[in-house]
Formats: C-alpha cells, sequence, structure tokens
C-alpha cells in the first residue's frame, strides 16, 4: 500500500511550506510544527507511562491532536525506552524505569569514563568502548569486560583461541540483552514508520528534517556520556590537550558514523542537540579552543558530504550568535531554545532557516490573548521574508493547556501569511 | 605568603595551591589563617564569576582546590571555625526532576556567600521540604528543576509551604526555562536566571 500510495495536494502544500523556509525562501504562510510529544498522554488521558507502552493508542492520540491543530508538521514519541530497561541502561530515566509512570525522560549524567581512563581511551576508542564504558555503563553488558582486546583479532587464525570467552556466562548475558535490545529497537522503527505512513495519509508531514544520524558536539560527545559535566569542566583546567586530542577522535567517528548513516538510510539530515557550549557554561576564549571549532568543522564536514546538519541550540546562545555566521549560508537548519529570537533572526537569518519563536513558559502559564499578541510578533519580526518554522522552544508540549495550543496555532496561521 | 596562596588559588594553579598550604602549615601559620586566605581567594573568583570574566570550569576547579585544602586542614583543627552565617536555606530539585548540576553550582555559590545551606538532593517530595525547614527553622527556600515536568511540582511545593503555615519563608525558584511566567504560576517569591541571581536574592531577604 505505501508503494501505491499517492500524497494529498494538502500534504504537498505543508511539506513544500516547510521546505521552502529551510531553503531560506519565502513559503505561502509561516509554516508551524507542533512536537507532541508526551502532551499526548495529558490529552488521551493516560499515564505517560501507558503511552510509551500502548504505540497504536499514542498513534491515535497524535492522529486525534495533528487533525484537531492542523500543523504543517506533526510528531508524538520518537524515542522508546525498552532497549534502555533490558540492557539496565544506567544514564537514561524514563515513566516506569527509575521513575514513576508520570515521570519525564531525564538524562543522568555519571563519570563512566574517568579521568585517568584519557590514555586508554586515546590508544583505541573501539576497545575503550567495549570491553570498559559499555560494562560500566550497563548493568546487562558487565560480562563484555571479560572479552579479550579487540585488537587481537587482528591476528586472525591465531586469535581464535580467544573465542572461549564468548561462552563466558556473564559474556552469553550481555549478547543476548543486545540481541533483545536490537529486536525491541526493530519493534519500535516500525512502529515509527507505521506512524509516519498513517500521518501522511492523513496529510501532514513528520519532522523529517530532524531525522538523521543523531550526533553531538565533540565537547558535548566528551561529555555528556562519557565524562559528566563536572569532569569535564575539570579536565578543561587540568588536562586540555588530552580533553582535545579525544575531541578530535570522536569528531572524526561521527562524521563517518553520519554519512554511513545517510548512504543506509537515504535520510540527508543529522540531529545534533547542543548542551555546554551555550551562554553561562565556558567563557568566549573557551568556547574558541574547546567548542566551537571542533563543531564548526564537524559540521561543515556534514554539509561537504551532501548532509543537511539540524542543529538544536539549547540554553541561551545570544553571546555566541556571531561565531554562527561562519557556517554554509542555507547548508544547516537551527532550532532555538531560550536565545533572544529577535536577534537570532538579525543575525543568522540569512545563514539558516531558523526553528523556534514560542516559549513553553508563556504557552504554560499565558493567556490565549497573550500568546496570540507573542505569535504575531514573532510572526512579524522573525518570520519575515521566509526561512523561519513556528515552533514552541523545547518541540515537546507537556502539560501545555489544549486552548493555548489552539490560539497559537490560529494565530500563526492568521499573521503568519505572507 | 597567604598573598601566594591567594594567588595561587585564583589563578587556578591548583599543585601550589596544595604545596603553599603545606609549607605555610610547616611555617607556623594556623589553619584560621589559611582558611582566611581561601575566603579571600573565593571571593575574588566569586566576584569575576559575576561579573562574567569566570565561568563554570573555574568554579569547579575552585571547588576542587578548596576540598583539598580543607581536607589538609581538617585533622589540625581543634574544632571547626564555625562562620557567622547570613541565614539558612533550604535547597533542592523537586519531585519528579533529577538534574543536580545547576542546584549544586547555586548551593556552592550560597555556601560561599556566607549562607548555611541544607542541600536535599534532587526528586524531593513536597512534605520534605516543609518538614526540612520545620527542623531546620531555615527562611529561605530554593527549588531548582530543568524540565517543564517541573512546573507543578514547584507550585505543589509553594502551595504545601503556605499550607504548612510557613508563610514567612521566602521561596524562590530557577532553573532552565523558570521565568516571570512561571514564577506567577507557581506561587514563588521571586525567580533567579543564575547562581549569582540567587545569591543576590538571598542576601536581599536577609537584609544584608
Amino acid at each position: 500500500m505505501a508503494d501505491k500510495f499517492e500524497p494529498s495536494p494538502e500534504y504537498v502544500a505543508r511539506a513544500k511550506r516547510l521546505q521552502d523556509a529551510i531553503e531560506l525562501k519565502q513559503p505561502d504562510r509561516i509554516p508551524i510544527a507542533l512536537g507532541f510529544g508526551l502532551f499526548l498522554a495529558d490529552y488521551g488521558g493516560i499515564t505517560r507511562q501507558e503511552l510509551y507502552d500502548s504505540p497504536e493508542k499514542a498513534l491515535e492520540i497524535l492522529e486525534e491532536v495533528t487533525m484537531k491543530y492542523q500543523p504543517d508538521a506533526s510528531s508524538g514519541l520518537r524515542a522508546t525506552p525498552e532497549p534502555s530497561k533490558l540492557l539496565g541502561d544506567c544514564m537514561t530515566k524514563w515513566p516506569g524505569f527509575g521513575l514513576g509512570p508520570q515521570g519525564s525522560f531525564q538524562f543522568d549524567e555519571h563519570e563512566f569514563m574517568k579521568a585517568e581512563d584519557y590514555d586508554t581511551f586515546l590508544n583505541d576508542p573501539s576497545d575503550f568502548a567495549i570491553r570498559s564504558y559499555l560494562p560500566r555503563a550497563f548493568k546487562e553488558l558487565e560480562g563484555l569486560a571479560k572479552l579479550p582486546s579487540l585488537g587481537m583479532s587482528l591476528f586472525g587464525y591465531y586469535s581464535l583461541s580467544n573465542t572461549t570467552a564468548l561462552l563466558d556466562p556473564q559474556v552469553v548475558t550481555a549478547f543476548e540483552a543486545l540481541t533483545k535490545a536490537a529486536q525491541a529497537t526493530v519493534t519500535f522503527n516500525k512502529q515509527m514508520a507505521t506512524s509516519t505512513q498513517r500521518m501522511t495519509a492523513l496529510g501532514f508531514p513528520g519532522l523529517w528534517f530532524r531525522a538523521g544520524a543523531l550526533i553531538e558536539a565533540p565537547f558535548d560527545y566528551m561529555s555528556d556520556t562519557l565524562r559528566g559535566m563536572r569532569g569535564i569542566f575539570l579536565d578543561m583546567m587540568r588536562i586540555p590537550e588530552k580533553l582535545l586530542e579525544a575531541e578530535q577522535r570522536v569528531l572524526k567517528i561521527q562524521v563517518d558514523y553520519a554519512i554511513a548513516f545517510s548512504q543506509t538510510t537515504g535520510l540527508k539530515g543529522a540531529f545534533i542537540p547542543l548542551h555546554r557550549g551555550s551562554d553561562g557554561f565556558m567563557s568566549l576564549a573557551q568556547f574558541e579552543k574547546f567548542y566551537w571549532p571542533q563543531l564548526k568543522d564537524m559540521l561543515c564536514q556534514l554539509v561537504d558530504a551532501g548532509i543537511t546538519p539540524f542543529v538544536y541550540y539549547e540554553g541561551v546562545w545570544d553571546q555566541r550568535l556571531e561565531y554562527l555566521t561562519e557556517l554554509p549560508k542555507g547548508k544547516t537548519i537551527g532550532e532555538f531554545q531560550d536565545s533572544a529570537i529577535f536577534k537570532v533572526k538579525e543575525v543568522v537569518g540569512d545563514t539558516m532557516c531558523i526553528l523556534g519563536g514560542m516559549p513553553i513558559p508563556l504557552l504554560k502559564n499565558g493567556t490565549p490573548e497573550e500568546i496570540r499578541k507573542r505569535t504575531k510578533e514573532v510572526c512579524e519580526r522573525v518570520g519575515k521574508g521566509g526561512g523561519f518554522i513556528m515552533t514552541s522552544s523545547v518541540m515537546e508540549l507537556e502539560g501545555i493547556k489544549p486552548e493555548n495550543i489552539q490560539a497559537w496555532v490560529d494565530a500563526t496561521k492568521e499573521f503568519g501569511v505572507y | 605568603m597567604t598573598q601566594q596562596l591567594i594567588d595561587a588559588i585564583t589563578e587556578m594553579r591548583e599543585d601550589d595551591a596544595l604545596k603553599l598550604t603545606n609549607e605555610l602549615l610547616d611555617n607556623g601559620a594556623s589553619p584560621s589563617e589559611i582558611l582566611g586566605a581561601c575566603k579571600d581567594a573565593m571571593d575574588v573568583i566569586g566576584k569575576r564569576f559575576e561579573d562574567g570574566e569566570a565561568f563554570i570550569p573555574e568554579l569547579m576547579l575552585a571547588g576542587e582546590m578548596m576540598n583539598a585544602i580543607t581536607g589538609v586542614l581538617k585533622p589540625r583543627m581543634a574544632e571547626e571555625a564555625t562562620r557567622e552565617k547570613l541565614g539558612k536555606i533550604v535547597l533542592g530539585t523537586v519531585q519528579g526532576d533529577i538534574h543536580d548540576i545547576a542546584k549544586d553550582i547555586v548551593g556552592f555559590m550560597l555556601d560561599l556567600n556566607g549562607f548555611k545551606v541544607t542541600d536535599l538532593g534532587v526528586d524531593v517530595p513536597p512534605e520534605k521540604f516543609v518538614e526540612t525547614v520545620k527542623e531546620t527553622g531555615a527562611k529561605i527556600v530554593g527549588l531548582s528543576g530543568f524540565l517543564t515536568l517541573a512546573f507543578d511540582p514547584m507550585k505543589d511545593t509553594v502551595a504545601a509551604l503556605k499550607t504548612a503555615g510557613l508563610d514567612d519563608v521566602k521561596i524562590m525558584i530557577g532553573g532552565g526555562q523558570i521565568d516571570e511566567n512561571i514564577r506567577q504560576y507557581t506561587g514563588a517569591d521571586a525567580y533567579g536566571k543564575d547562581a549569582m541571581a540567587a545569591v543576590s536574592i538571598a542576601k536581599g531577604w536577609a537584609g544584608t
């Protein structure tokens, strides 16, 4: 059925509106993209845990709210807790896994890599990943620590005696857990594909422009899942050269991965949420040494490979917007959380398509009139000339009153017409 | 030599700071003299942080230096030199939210600026705040939260403190997305954009 499917004129119009904005052109109207996220549970009257546990129900609610609000792009849940549960993931918490049934996904930083691990890491990141890092970060993968040095596989015939390690009960457990996690991921991917098909049939695109390999700024990659924020900031002060060398390693690993991912899947994007480079964490001098050159290099390499990176500028970037003008024009997309959005338009409006504009606190606590007023201002000033997609500041609408979303969508359609 | 120690700390020379501490002790300096130098150094770093000249990496390393120096001094101190405190503050990340980084920095800066901080950690239920405020007699409460999800528990915590009759306790909130809208929504007395804002709000309430 999918093969014969012809997108409806409504779908085509919406997709074009989004594509025009991404290409820094002026569409017929400012597109609005709604990432409903955990709002689906609120709206459907079920717990967040039930939402994750019942994909069919989640999809029905997504269809209902999408038809209700009629946005230009729509998405529901974009991740599943199942692999984390199966692997005993120590770095994430989900409703029903580390949190109560009404919890909200959270990332729990740990120092899985210690400062003294840098030499081992730099010597062979892959061996460190499999035999040291995974056993620390996932309870069910502890057995991987018993594997022999991965590099010994290079010894061909002479290394075959090492295969006995695979029979160790803990190693067996680890591989079984990985197989189950892989199956759970395949199941989830099928659910996502079904969701995309049904939403397309209804006439609504998903957030295809942020689909693709999930990667991070080299600094964040070293920070989020390896050293933790405390560790990484002490590394900057104590062992800067090692940190810089490690960043070069993970830059290459990620670029290679993102390009291969794009070739395998046909997706032309990469999603890059930024964390520790925003205002307030480090000085501009530190930013220029540890964060920006590596990120810029990575983005440029991706663009050269035909990928359009979707960068989520979390937090506030007001003091460092000028750097973003160094990026290739029209080749990246930027979603902004709490930066001064009018200033963002002024500085990077001709460098990248901008997403954002509606602060979650206003949606949460504002009146429909206040939301309408803000929407008008954003449409007039950030929407000016095109290159803008209206979204909430976090692409998630949990805890927001339905009438406020309605006021926001209606105002965008009213004031967003070019 | 205490000036040298101050310089070593403010210039982020960690090894020198520890070496100088030991030399000072060998030369007969008292632990309280050395603690005084540490306080002076931290005032300089705190001021730089406030002025946007120092950032989190410097604060983290300064914290490490303070821990190391205190570790050296502890066995030599007959009894903990008790600094006069500006007031007591109960601090925590609200129920359902496990983010601790911003809260820890706020706690560190409040402590540095003379407050006695009781840190309840993360995912703290409203009743725990109420109970601790009653136990400590704190007049200020700091609620931290990073998630959108934190808005409602913040509101509930403010309500719980009021219901418990703790009307004279001032409540400040902070975290990634907190602004005046959310202050109103939660019923808190003030919100702060960063750690220095928290210090200045608390000092205002403490009447200094």
